[in-house]
């Protein structure tokens, strides 16, 4: 692995990037569900619920969810795995797993499993799960690849990938008025929401970082998955890459 | 996405037991349609079914076919009467097609309209093949509800395929 990696636009030391993304949702943790109403205007409510109808999870299914945060995804999972399913709601951060606790209980949602892990390093046996997602997540985790190495392991042959995140889009009125809505409103909706700018600005430069369409998509066949697509949403704002392992 | 409703309406008669997919286990079965430039790949693994639409990788069945047969197959012809007057042609075993032609005819859908995104007004379908999916998936849904909450999400995000499919339409 390299020496340095970026953290938005900045070059950082690769052993510095964990903290420094840890410090982000630190910060926005408690805010987090009404920031991505606020910023999105509720439509990651709809790009999530694609995701979930894209899934493929029937009843009995053991499906993790990584930087799982506030639990969106868990909860649905968990309403299409049953009572003989496992759903394991996951993430780096402790805060955004304590936030994604009390969402739980406040929706009255039970039966969902908390682990606070490294999508790096996941801790579970091989081929044991159906589905493993990943949701704004993967453009944050240092080496994607072997995140995305990870993930093949532990799914069973057939398993399902998905990997929701922020992408490009490829309409060059679409990418003008995104560029000034993320640089010049976001970061200023951030400081008066959440009372932090930073972190704002953070979001939108990573997303200029992370990997494109293609490059993703790719990148997910070389980690060993025998099938992989991907649908654009929004104008390709964002995109979910679909892997399948066989 | 154009695939979605159809690998959502398999995926809903495996799970209510009305599906038998052992014969077609771990098999990849790809349509390739001479005519239009369209693939769909079906992949069967781990007790249900993927349709996607482009895949580099060698499948074990690949079926090449015009789209006016490709239709006439899932309406209801007969496999057999196809290959022997050559109206397509297959690489595999005949057997795993017919299964999955079996399959497909249990699916209550309308494939010609799942792939009219190709031969339309693109942006002028679209809504309306959406709206027509959301109908079928209402109907066939055990949670009526939920089904229409998903066909709403997919009218306002409005899904669309890989680039590189994209490209091959030029």
């Amino acid at each position: 692995m390299n020496n340095t990696t970026h953290f938005g636009f900045k070059d950082v030391a690769t052993k510095d990037k964990q903290h420094l993304v840890k410090g982000v949702f630190d910060s926005v943790a408690s805010k987090y569900d009404l920031m991505n109403d606020v910023l999105s205007l509720g439509a990651h409510r709809l790009w999530k619920r694609y995701t979930i109808a894209s899934s493929n999870v029937k009843t009995g299914d053991k499906v993790l969810d990584i930087a799982g945060g506030t639990g969106d995804l868990a909860i649905a999972f968990r309403q299409k795995v049953g009572k003989s399913g496992q759903v394991i709601l996951s993430d780096i951060n402790a805060a955004m797993l304590n936030e994604g606790r009390k969402n739980l209980i406040n929706k009255g949602v039970f039966g969902v499993d908390f682990v606070q892990l490294n999508a790096q390093y996941l801790p579970f046996a091989d081929n044991s799960f159906d589905c493993v997602s990943i949701a704004f997540g993967l453009r944050n985790v240092t080496d994607k690849d072997q995140a995305l190495s990870e993930m093949h392991r532990i799914l069973k042959p057939g398993g399902c990938l998905l990997i929701l995140e922020f992408s490009t889009t490829d309409s060059k009125l679409l990418k003008k008025c995104y560029d000034f809505y993320s640089f010049n409103i976001m970061p200023t909706l951030g400081e008066l929401i959440a009372d932090d700018k930073a972190s704002y600005q953070y979001l939108a430069e990573s997303i200029r970082k992370h990997p494109d369409q293609e490059t993703l998509k790719d990148r997910v066949l070389e980690a060993g998955f025998g099938f992989c697509e991907y649908h654009n949403l929004s104008g390709g704002i964002v995109a979910l890459h679909k892997g399948i392992k066989v | 996405m154009q695939y979605f409703a159809l690998e959502q309406a398999l995926n809903y008669l495996i799970q209510t037991g009305n599906l038998d997919l052992k014969p077609l286990d771990n098999k990849t079965i790809r349509f390739a349609l001479q005519d239009l430039p369209i693939e769909l790949n079906f992949i069967s693994a781990n007790g249900r079914i993927f349709v996607i639409s482009d895949t580099e990788r060698q499948n074990d069945v690949d079926i090449r076919l015009s789209a006016g047969v490709f239709f006439a197959l899932f309406k209801g012809e007969d496999l057999t009467e196809l290959l022997k007057q050559d109206k397509l042609i297959i690489h595999g075993d005949v057997k795993t097609v017919q299964c999955l032609v079996d399959l497909l005819h249990s699916v209550d859908i309308d494939l010609e309209e799942v792939l009219s995104h190709y031969t339309g007004d693109i942006i002028a379908h679209k809504a309306g093949k959406i709206a027509k999916d959301v109908k079928h998936l209402v109907q066939h849904s055990n949670n009526p509800l939920d089904a229409l909450k998903d066909g709403l999400s997919q009218l306002l995000i409005m899904p669309t395929v890989s680039k590189l499919y994209k490209n091959n339409r030029h």
